[in-house]
């Protein structure tokens, strides 16, 4: 193999990788999309929030702060040395639930039969609300988070791929990141446990059944608010996920919530109501985004990564509205 | 159709039900009862707010006068989940199916309310959650075979003819195995054959498990064959109740589906 032909595999193998990434941030968008029909534009300010609560958690910082300091004139910051990974996780998995509850109890529930228009509205307000809490329970500065993903390039995958090229040819492996293997590792096992869950349990079908059709759901017996603060819980937890994954690789601070915005040309792909669609969606901007950089890139001077995925889902808009997995958009005239 | 049906014997009764839409009234001042074990039809022309009653027996709409008792005790206002709790399974005149889960499984989420474990077992799938998929899935089968809908257990319902959806959505509503079953024109654009099969299943469920029907119908045959009484809805207001012998030979009921002659 020559190296060029190698340097196009990893370059197609760390888009499918940055793909997943995407995905993951897609998937929350279309868990309450399917549920409610509400776009939740607050998802990318739920992973920050939720980032920011795990590191709060993990180095001991004691919430709200700056407020008690300026308020009380005390110079509290930390209550102790601060918890171990699991436990900051799990703790911060029942913040992520409260939080949907009381989303439900003090947002949704006076907002039933609303126009969707009118719901994401209201998203916006939640997502601006989040995002001053989070600055205000754990202060607004950059901070790091490991959770003990190990990162930095595989030498032993480096080791591999140099043997594969060809004879005469100067080849020096290929560059893999090891938290972005894991990552993925970590997206395929959730997209997993989601799907045995909808399929095979009560509430699963529950939820499938109240992104079906609400009205036959209530006449099962469903309760549509129960179902909501189940949706959010999983949607919660899914930007948890996503939080980890993005602050482990560039930190954690304000631009985590803007990968919000590179969730939307995946919807757009693969359609809103679509678990798989995110998936793949996400998966062809991923790899098409690195392509396009790495072969059409160096002729229009580079960067092509910020627009490329907008203008492809520009393209979608145009020729295939409902993505490629989305219902059908069928108007009867 | 049971032939003893004791009198005093009252699964549901609405006590001057009034509903209105703004300006429009739907229904005004309407009282009949369910008895336990029978079939009660509720007839009129269109307009009549047969459906509005239903949808206010169900919890959807929220009469603004009036009192339903159901089982002897007089119900609060509640939503349509709480009332589905209670043991009042529906259909609806258009089809209200989960049109992209397949029968099997719209028949088991028509047993939610009669599914108990909790999120944490269902999470895990092992004890008592799997005990009990196991056992409503049998119970699912039971209803499956009942209506001879066997083939197209894995069959998303959307696929589905309407006869056969109607017959799902059914089988949908007795996997709930409620006290009191309404059903909202379960006849309602089918052959006579498929009206045929589903008279024959109305009145199955009657005498094999028990069950209280009450139903809408436009079809005034079926009607007199299978109700053991009718009651006679038109302009939102009572118009008769009674014996389908007695419905049919009264006058303001043939006025109001013949119109009435002014000589």
């Amino acid at each position: 193999m020559t190296p060029d032909f190698l340097h196009t595999i990893e370059v197609i193998l760390n888009g499918l990788m940055a793909g997943v990434m995407y995905s993951l941030v897609a998937l929350g968008f279309v868990l309450i999309f399917k549920a409610s029909g509400i776009f939740n534009y607050a998802q990318g300010v739920m992973a920050l929030f939720a980032a920011l609560t795990l590191v709060g958690f993990q180095t001991g910082q004691v919430p709200f702060s700056h407020l008690i300091n300026e308020l009380f004139g005390t110079q509290i910051h930390h209550w102790g040395p601060g918890m171990n990974n699991l436990i900051a996780i799990l703790l911060t998995i029942v913040v992520m639930i409260v939080f949907a509850w009381l989303v439900e109890k003090l947002v949704l529930q006076h907002m039933v039969n609303q126009e969707p228009i009118i719901l994401f509205m209201a998203t916006i307000g939640l997502a601006f609300f989040m995002e001053g809490l989070g600055d205000l329970m754990w202060g607004a500065d950059i901070k790091t988070l490991d959770v003990g993903i190990p990162s930095g390039g595989s030498f032993w995958w480096e080791d591999v791929t140099r043997t594969w090229v060809s004879e005469g040819y100067d080849y020096y492996g290929m560059y893999i990141d090891l938290l972005d293997v894991y990552a993925t590792g970590i997206a395929v096992l959730l997209v997993t446990i989601l799907t045995l869950f909808s399929q095979f349990t009560k509430t699963g079908r529950a939820l499938r059944a109240v992104a079906d059709d609400h009205q036959a759901a209530l006449t099962v017996g469903i309760s549509l608010r129960t179902i909501w603060v189940i949706v959010w819980s999983i949607a919660g937890i899914v930007a948890l996920v996503a939080g980890i994954m993005w602050g482990s690789k560039s930190g954690v601070q304000f631009s985590l919530s803007l990968i919000a915005l590179k969730a939307l040309p995946v919807l757009i792909l693969g359609g809103f109501t679509s678990i798989p669609g995110a998936i793949i969606g996400g998966l062809i901007i991923g790899v098409g985004e690195k392509l396009f950089e790495f072969w059409i890139g160096p002729l229009v001077g580079g960067a092509t990564e910020n627009w490329f995925a907008y203008v492809l889902a520009l393209f979608f808009l145009m020729f295939r509205p409902q993505g490629l997995f989305g219902e059908r958009i069928i108007e009867r005239v | 159709m049971q032939d003893i049906v004791k009198e005093d014997d009252i699964l549901l009764e609405v006590r001057n039900i009034s509903l209105s839409f703004g300006g429009v009234k739907a229904l005004e001042d309407v009282s009949f009862d369910i008895r336990k074990g029978e079939v009660r039809a509720i007839i009129g022309p269109n307009g009549a707010g047969k459906s509005s009653m239903l949808n206010v027996i169900n919890g959807f709409y929220h009469p603004q006068e009036g009192q339903i008792w159901f089982n002897g005790q007089l119900r609060n206002r509640m939503k349509p989940h709480q009332v589905a709790k209670l043991g009042i399974a529906r259909t609806f005149q258009n089809i209200a199916l989960f049109k992209g889960m397949s029968t099997l499984d719209n028949l088991m989420t028509g047993r939610y309310i009669k599914m108990h474990s909790n999120l944490f077992a269902q999470m895990i799938w092992k004890g008592p959650a799997q005990r009990e998929e196991i056992e409503h899935r049998q119970k699912v089968e039971e209803i499956i075979d009942f209506l001879k809908i066997q083939s197209i257990r894995k069959t998303p319902v959307g696929k589905l003819p309407y006869g056969m959806q109607k017959r799902v959505e059914l089988g949908r509503a007795l996997a709930a195995e409620s006290k009191l079953l309404l059903l909202d024109e379960p006849m309602a654009g089918m052959n006579l054959e498929e009206k045929e099969d589903m008279c024959r299943f109305v009145l199955d469920v009657n005498e094999q498990f028990g069950t209280t029907i009450a139903l809408i119908e436009h079809d005034m045959g079926v009607v007199m064959d299978i109700s053991n009484r009718v009651v006679v809805l038109d302009y939102g207001k009572k118009l008769a109740d009674g014996s389908p012998d007695e419905v049919r030979n009264n006058a303001a009921v043939i006025d109001a589906y013949l119109g009435v002659s002014h000589d």
